[in-house]
């Protein structure tokens, strides 16, 4: 075919056209990638450094992996409300939390549980890393407890961000009531879940709804609020943190916890299955 | 407090300066990297008159700080393949990854704190006894302060990774590891490592060092050096507050597959560690240059320790 200027101008037309076409579309539905990239920027996650490698240009890659919070709060349980303080160990590569609450006990005596949980696999120190040194606490297989240890990681704002760019197309993006909510399902040991997260005006996680269809899975229907978002880290390191968590299950408060400190600075925290807890798993979280 | 923030300002300006001169220098003789994924291997392998893979060269290939020196923040744990997949060694994990959406430089303090948490990010972590769990995050949270290397001191075994230069003859090495002036401030190592078959002296006539007792062998094409005998002054990863015992006995493995070097190094210390760890597989380039040399490592002299004010790591 000949380029004439009468084909080069019905071409161009046309290419604008078509340009113009997809920005509609385009702006009917949010942009996913950008989206999750937006509230991936608000917590900080997003990050990159040339720093000693000057001959590099290297992409921005997400750095949370370890962290961990201390706070104090109030939870509810069969015995009724109880003040705590609270202390989780959280990692995500590989997916672990410890979470360490102390209440006072009868008498004024602080009681505490340790609950822990890696992978496929969860259990109860008596104190922390028990049962990985002969004669050094009590390892107590929980595997009941697998799932619900896994949503508090996965529920958390930056599990939230991670899991939905994991679910990578199941990942719908959409606007209610002039706020942004990602929804997508949860795999693994959690499949059956989905997230419901809503971002506000900054792209930060505020509020955190898991559904499911399974009367099953009745359990692990929770909301999660956070709120006064801020760098809690003494290791100053401009991820935000929030500084209130309150979930709920069944429009009934369960957990309200103030946030003192937020270490985000990948700390050195570890969470190795004791023996005697990958023997009583099952084979195939094994 | 102001003299101390002065000071801070000082540095920042000083390292920033530095930095772009480098960044200009290098930006002009050569593309940027942008994956940090380990080098293929080109080239044949060049052997000795008995048989054994030649280790002698100029590691520096990479070219990635100040001296040329092998480095440690591309080989933490994570490959940077491509614009969009970046894996975790260790476990397989991947990481997202995205563009980069500013041409904007970094500020220092922007910079340092990626930095800081880009060195933590990987799975690969030694897992020490329980007991030793609140020390080790201790000494990583107030690493400013607790890091044996800073002060000028020498980096140890196997936290000085892959050495800058290496000597083989047949029946001994030399490793060279230069040391670094400015912010991070380490000593000049180096080695000297017997391969004439002889055996370990009794640990408990060694007297510590930093380096230990090193001999080595080969094991096939992959030479061993089988280290003991050290002191309890250095931690063995570049960052972490991974403090040893003097029960630390390391075993480092060096692979040579045309001008690509791969090191690793397994750390037993039965007294602190859960389990024996071996770090990440890292691969050093040869310098291609056949006149290729170490340039004057800058005077070790540490100033600026005294100024910080915050636990930020630098």
């Amino acid at each position: 075919m000949r380029f004439t200027p009468l084909t080069a101008l019905v071409v161009a037309v046309a290419a604008a056209a078509a340009v113009t076409v997809h920005s509609a579309g385009a702006q009917s539905a949010p942009d996913r990638a950008k989206l999750l990239r937006a509230a991936a920027d608000a917590l900080g996650m997003v990050r990159w450094s040339d720093i000693g490698a000057g001959t590099t240009r290297l992409p921005a890659i997400d750095i949370v992996n370890t962290m961990e919070l201390q706070g104090s709060g109030t939870i509810e349980g069969t015995g009724g409300s109880a003040k705590i303080q609270y202390h989780a160990d959280i990692g995500y590569n590989p997916p672990a939390m410890r979470v360490e609450i102390t209440r006072p006990g009868p008498g004024g005596a602080p009681q505490r549980t340790i609950q822990t949980v890696r992978e496929g696999y969860a259990w109860d120190e008596s104190e922390i890393g028990a049962g990985l040194v002969s004669g050094k606490g009590v390892a107590t297989p929980a595997m009941a407890a697998l799932r619900e240890r896994l949503l508090q990681l996965w529920t958390l704002p930056y599990g939230v961000v991670k899991a939905a760019l994991s679910a990578g197309e199941k990942t719908i993006v959409s606007t209610e009531g002039g706020a942004t909510v990602i929804t997508f399902p949860l795999t693994g040991p959690l499949a059956g879940i989905t997230v419901r997260a809503t971002l506000d005006s900054s792209n930060l996680v505020t509020r955190v709804e898991t559904r499911s269809d399974s009367p099953a899975l009745a359990s692990l229907v929770t909301q999660t609020e956070y709120s006064n978002y801020g760098d809690r880290a003494e290791v100053l390191t401009d991820i935000k943190s929030p500084g209130r968590i309150v979930r709920r299950q069944n429009g009934r408060t369960v957990m309200d916890v103030e946030v003192k400190t937020w270490e985000t600075n990948n700390p050195y925290l570890v969470f190795p299955v004791p023996a005697n807890v990958k023997a009583a798993a099952p084979a195939n979280s094994r | 407090m102001r003299f101390a923030a002065l000071s801070r300002f000082a540095v920042a300006t000083a390292a920033l300066c530095l930095l772009s001169a480098v960044m200009i220098a290098q930006e002009s003789s050569q593309p940027r990297r942008t994956t940090n994924a380990p080098p293929k291997p080109s080239g044949a392998t060049p052997r000795t008159a008995d048989g054994h893979p030649d280790l002698t060269g100029v590691w520096n290939g990479l070219g990635d700080n100040l001296n040329g020196i092998p480095n440690q923040i591309a080989n933490n744990g994570l490959a940077i393949e491509s614009d969009s997949v970046t894996r975790d060694l260790s476990s397989g994990l991947l990481i997202a990854t995205f563009p980069r959406n500013t041409t904007r430089p970094q500020n220092n303090e922007q910079a340092e704190r990626a930095a800081s948490l880009l060195r933590r990010v990987g799975s690969n972590r030694p897992v020490y006894k329980p007991e030793y769990w609140e020390m080790v995050h201790y000494l990583d949270h107030n690493s400013n302060e607790e890091d044996p290397s800073n002060n000028c001191m020498p980096a140890g075994i196997p936290r000085g990774g892959i050495p800058s230069y290496i000597g083989q003859q047949s029946t001994h090495l030399m490793f060279v590891y230069p040391g670094q002036g400015g912010l991070i401030a380490t000593q000049t190592m180096y080695r000297m490592i017997p391969l004439d078959g002889r055996k370990h002296t009794p640990l408990q006539e060694l007297d510590g060092t930093h380096t230990g007792e090193a001999i080595a062998h080969w094991e096939g094409d992959t030479l061993v050096v089988d280290s003991w005998g050290f002191n309890t002054n250095t931690w063995f990863d570049q960052i972490g507050g991974y403090f040893h015992s003097e029960n630390m006995h390391v075993i480092e493995r060096f692979h040579r597959e045309g001008n690509t070097l791969t090191w690793t190094a397994t750390v037993n210390d039965p007294d602190v560690l859960l389990e024996p760890w071996t770090t990440t597989p890292r691969v050093a380039l040869l310098n291609p240059r056949p006149n290729a040399l170490l340039p004057e490592s800058l005077p070790c002299s540490e100033r600026d320790l005294g100024h910080v004010v915050t636990k930020e790591h630098h």
